[in-house]
């Protein structure tokens, strides 16, 4: 916890702020998905699939820089990097693996490819 | 960082109360190298390559059944990883766990020059743990963008004017949440009552909310143990119940893991207003054996609700799911691993905090279990939507 201990946003302990936060944003989430399968049609699911991402973004910002301590503290920015470090691997596996190669999946060998039949 | 309260001074001989803590080797009080996380790779390693030697299936194609067999030829190979991992344990425990942590040492390299040894630890820990998580999901993301949605394309092929064809053996990815949020194909027989909620979406919602709650625990566990204000007997009851709190939730967590994937649930009874059924993942036919797993566009309702109704001729397909179902379940058990992991150190640390074992001295102690239970909370906001929602 370093020396967050008394620091506060919009009047808030920051952990307490936190914690609600992502407490309404899950719920959020939920039910965009639960109207979105139970009343098909309401909501497209491009735009669930924003909410999920948003919101997504959102939690993991928040549990990172505040109950991890990756934002404020003396070494927050070395152990930011540190954490950041394997985005690298996974940039280069998701993007120029798998993006540059659109029918790579299709070429998998057949054990592991899923399979289709009517 | 200054937490307070440590005394670097005086690091030659830490005994711990906690276990045989021997921390500076003989060399001058040095941070000392360690052979335990080589030794808990390497363990882990084997065992799980044991584990894929010794229990094996196989496609019986004339019985249409997968066949099951236990090598105990291979089971060497499982106990000595088993074995190579519990060493590892042990040298971890003697060396690193039982340290009160009153005294931290400081990094020396660059660039973590000043910052506390442990927290680099963890830290780099956690990279390590990153890398397992990205694989996995970079799986999950490639078939993802690979292939059609089943269900999708089925629908399609059928609407009418569709140019959309489906041959045998085309292939595509029918998602966990077809069978999580959208219910599969029982859908029209739940939730008389909670008619806006798909029913086997529940365990995975009230654990997203389990998680959360409990890092914030964690953090009220830390932010009490460094109240210097607090007698120590009030102190280290609240710091107790704070992380029995926090382990609640993590066996809460695991307990509607095996609900969902095994177990399911119902509340009332057939015909009751209330009646509310969810049938648990593999009930629904959400395993790695569904090679042939039967899509109802429209179903004849004379099935009633143990789905056992017939599909009207041509709004049916079969599709195989194995590979779905098992990117799934690999990533959640994963996950779910990391969560037990977590509830073993949280026993650990409970019976030490009764024990008045976290003062403000080394209440950073409970800062670097929580690193690592709020990655483990991390992983499941990006699991959850992912796969439980998508």
């Amino acid at each position: 916890m370093g020396e967050h201990g008394h620091h506060t946003i919009l009047g808030f302990d920051r952990y307490a702020f936190n914690f609600w936060v992502l407490m309404i944003f899950t719920a959020i989430e939920v039910v965009a998905v639960a109207l979105t399968f139970s009343m098909k049609g309401t909501v497209s699911m491009n735009t669930v699939v924003f909410i999920l991402v948003s919101v997504g973004i959102v939690k993991g910002v928040g549990i990172a820089a505040i109950f991890m301590h990756l934002q404020g503290d003396e070494d927050s920015r070395v152990l930011t990097a540190t954490a950041l470090f394997p985005v690298f691997f996974i940039v280069v596996m998701v993007l120029f693996i798998g993006l540059t190669h659109p029918d790579a999946a299709d070429t998998l060998p057949a054990w592991c490819r899923p399979g289709f039949y009517t | 960082m200054s937490y307070g309260g440590h005394d670097d001074h005086h690091h030659d001989h830490q005994h711990s109360h906690w276990g045989p803590h021997d921390w500076d080797h003989g060399h001058g009080g040095a941070p000392h190298n360690s052979w335990a996380p080589i030794m808990l790779a390497f363990g882990s390693s084997i065992f799980l390559l044991g584990f894929t030697k010794v229990f094996t299936q196989t496609w019986d194609s004339e019985a249409s059944i997968w066949t099951y067999a236990i090598h105990s030829s291979q089971l060497g190979l499982l106990i000595a990883g088993l074995a190579i991992f519990t060493a590892g344990l042990t040298v971890f425990w003697r060396q690193d766990w039982s340290h009160s942590g009153s005294y931290e040492a400081k990094a020396v390299g660059t660039p973590f020059r000043t910052i506390d040894i442990r927290k680099v630890a963890v830290w780099m820990f956690l990279m390590s743990e990153m890398m397992v998580f990205s694989s996995l999901f970079s799986t999950y993301i490639r078939y993802r963008l690979g292939f059609d949605n089943c269900v999708e394309l089925f629908e399609s092929s059928i609407e009418p004017g569709s140019t959309v064809v489906l041959e045998a053996g085309q292939q595509c990815w029918l998602p966990a949440s077809y069978f999580i949020a959208e219910g599969g194909y029982h859908q029209e027989y739940a939730n008389a009552a909670l008619g806006f909620m798909p029913d086997t979406l529940i365990p995975g919602a009230i654990n997203t909310f389990a998680l959360i709650i409990s890092s914030y625990t964690i953090v009220l566990a830390l932010k009490t143990a460094k109240d210097s204000s607090l007698s120590d007997a009030e102190r280290s009851r609240k710091v107790g119940n704070y992380l029995s709190i926090t382990l609640f939730l993590a066996t809460l967590f695991l307990t509607f893991k095996l609900i969902e994937w095994f177990i399911g649930f119902n509340i009332g009874h057939p015909g009751d207003w209330y009646y509310f059924h969810a049938p648990s993942l593999s009930a629904d036919h959400f395993t790695i054996h569904e090679s042939a797993y039967t899509y109802c566009h429209h179903w004849d309702h004379h099935g009633g609700v143990d789905h056992k109704g017939a599909c009207e001729p041509g709004m049916d397909a079969i599709f195989d799911i194995r590979m779905s179902a098992s990117t799934f379940y690999v990533t959640t058990g994963t996950h779910g691993v990391h969560v037990f992991g977590g509830m073993v150190a949280l026993a650990y640390m409970v019976l030490k905090a009764y024990r008045g074992g976290y003062t403000p001295q080394n209440a950073v102690s409970i800062e670097y279990f929580g690193l690592y239970w709020h990655f483990v909370d991390l992983v499941w906001v990006l699991v959850f939507p992912a796969f439980y929602l998508y």
